[in-house]
């Protein structure tokens, strides 16, 4: 990693009750340059935050405004208890990291790195997850667009699926997208008939 | 209140023992001349400690000092190993550390006074001189631990920010003293300057071989291919070898050759103890300072309790032989001078000074990109 992570002028929330570490991690997330917002509520909206903090030994369902784990914004699981019930509510519901109470000061960068790391590529992760599902949703329109090319051409199995990608890589298309031209062009060709 | 106990916890001896000994002394002078000086209404007695570079002891003789000795308050460590070892027995006892040397950074612990620059102190405006000077092919080379590791990656970013090169990297363990290959490597790149991050013996070591290459080849003279560092101080100049490392060039926050009243009474002060030929490190004079800076808060608010002198010393700046210090409420660091000295002799030749600049040590002020992925190679398309 050559570029230094910085948190500068980003909005933390720290959902717990007002206490020392508390006060420690609000230092702290100042020193790194962050405004802080306290509240031992229900978070509403994660619009006016960037990076949650939570409880997760007195956190309850319905703190969080997510679904299980679908946190839009990153979120550190503030944790002293070590019991399994209370690890998995942090990570069923999206924890990217953990900072362990008493809460020392040399914790919170490295977990805000790693926090914002994982969460980014959580994201990544899940928008070529869908990606590559709607893809072999289509991928029947490939094998149909090869037959065609084939038959229309006269050309073998390879030759045909080399046209098409080669099609798709001057368009810069997806190989579906291609695909789906070339039926529909098939289909007008033959309505021409 | 009439004694103040403080721990003194310095290696005198070891890879980075002269730094050490600067820091110590440095200490130990500060003590007798606030007691001759009589205003303090306590009496300060320090409890020396000397772990001798073993990193085990650290934790045991601070936790000694505490717990054995009723200090409340240590100065010491060099090395950043040793003060993350220093720093739980401190938190544990609710005691505060004085860390004095620069470091690379990115700790603000409540319970620690830092007095030492951070990069934003001295690799940052170290760079803003060299690069556009001696050019942008820059060669890293660094101790194998923290310091050495994160200079090393700093600097890599701020080059290539820069549009720049890194030409090559190498990193020795602290006492080695074959330097060949790093030397070897160096003539075959041809940088525009070193960032010497290498530490005690190693760091001797690289720069008398850096001039047995310039008697060679001419073109790594210092004037045109220096040796720059964040740490290089009179202290260790002895060691090298006086003149073996001339014109090379180093950042601190204080040189000895300062020109300045305040400096010259001083030295004449430190001369009368410890003869005129010793020159003055920063180690030295800001372990002085900070002992100084202790002392202050400590009268002001007539008691040792680490709480009461954090809010003594974030109250009001202290003037110190390191200038006015101000210890930032946020961060509890010292706002500091930069200097860049030249190497000359058995001192440093002042090429450019700054005023005091506030320590930033997460480089808050440097970027914004928390959420942004390493960059992946794009994937090249096979047919």
């Amino acid at each position: 990693m050559t570029t230094t992570p910085g948190f500068t002028g980003l909005r933390a929330v720290i959902l717990h009750r007002a206490n020392d570490d508390v006060q420690r991690l609000t230092r702290q997330l100042g020193v790194l340059g962050l405004d802080t917002h306290v509240q031992w509520q229900p978070l509403k909206t994660t619009a006016t935050a960037d990076l949650v903090l939570v409880d997760a030994d007195a956190g309850w369902a319905g703190i969080l405004p997510w679904e299980r784990d679908k946190n839009p914004v990153p979120l550190i699981a503030l944790l002293s208890s070590e019991a399994p019930g209370r690890v998995a509510w942090a990570l069923d519901h999206g924890a990217n990291a953990l900072i362990s109470k008493p809460v020392a000061a040399s914790a919170v960068y490295p977990a805000l790195v790693m926090a914002f790391r994982f969460h980014a590529q959580r994201l990544q992760i899940a928008r070529e997850l869908d990606e590559m599902r709607e893809r072999l949703r289509l991928r029947p329109l490939v094998l149909a667009a090869v037959q065609a090319l084939m038959q229309r051409f006269d050309l073998d199995e390879a030759a045909a699926y080399r046209q098409l990608r080669q099609q798709a890589m001057q368009s810069q298309l997806a190989l579906e997208h291609v695909a789906a031209d070339v039926l529909s062009l098939s289909a007008s060709a033959r309505a021409a008939k | 209140m009439d004694v103040v106990r403080v721990g003194i916890l310095f290696s005198t001896q070891g890879a980075y023992g002269a730094l050490g000994r600067d820091c110590r002394l440095g200490a130990e002078l500060a003590v007798e001349h606030l007691q001759v000086e009589g205003k303090l209404p306590f009496k300060i007695e320090p409890v020396y400690g000397d772990p001798a570079g073993c990193a085990d002891r650290y934790m045991t003789q601070a936790r000694s000092m505490m717990l054995d000795n009723g200090c409340r308050h240590i100065f010491g460590t060099v090395t950043s190993q040793a003060r993350k070892d220093v720093i739980p027995v401190i938190e544990k006892y609710d005691g505060q550390l004085w860390y004095v040397c620069p470091y690379e950074g990115f700790e603000a612990n409540e319970n620690v006074i830092y007095t030492g620059a951070c990069p934003n102190q001295h690799l940052i405006p170290l760079f803003e001189v060299l690069l556009p000077r001696f050019g942008r092919r820059v060669y890293l080379a660094g101790a194998n631990y923290v310091w050495g590791w994160e200079m090393n990656r700093l600097a890599r970013e701020i080059v290539l920010e820069q549009g720049g090169t890194i030409t090559g990297e190498r990193c020795l363990p602290i006492d080695e003293t074959d330097v060949s290959r790093i030397i070897a490597d160096i003539e075959n790149q041809r940088p525009s300057f070193v960032l010497n991050n290498l530490i005690g013996s190693a760091s001797h070591a690289f720069l008398r071989g850096m001039r047995a290459l310039a008697d060679r080849d001419p073109s790594f003279h210092p004037s045109r291919c220096p040796v720059v560092s964040c740490d290089l101080t009179e202290c260790e100049l002895p060691e090298i070898g006086f003149g073996l490392a001339d014109g090379h060039m180093a950042a601190a926050s204080y040189f000895d050759s300062l020109a300045d009243q305040d400096n010259l009474n001083f030295k004449s002060q430190v001369a009368r103890k410890l003869g005129n030929d010793r020159r003055i490190s920063s180690f030295f004079a800001t372990s002085y300072a900070t002992l100084c800076l202790f002392a202050d808060a400590a009268a002001r608010c007539g008691t040792d309790d680490p709480r009461a002198i954090r809010a003594a010393l974030h109250a009001r700046p202290h003037r110190t032989i390191l200038g006015e210090l101000k210890i930032d409420a946020a961060t509890n660091h010292a706002s500091l001078p930069f200097h860049l000295g030249r190497i000359s002799g058995d001192g440093f030749q002042i090429l450019q000074s700054r005023p005091a600049l506030a320590a930033d040590p997460y480089l808050t002020n440097r970027s914004n990109n928390a959420g942004q992925l390493p960059a992946k190679a794009k994937l090249r398309v096979v047919s």
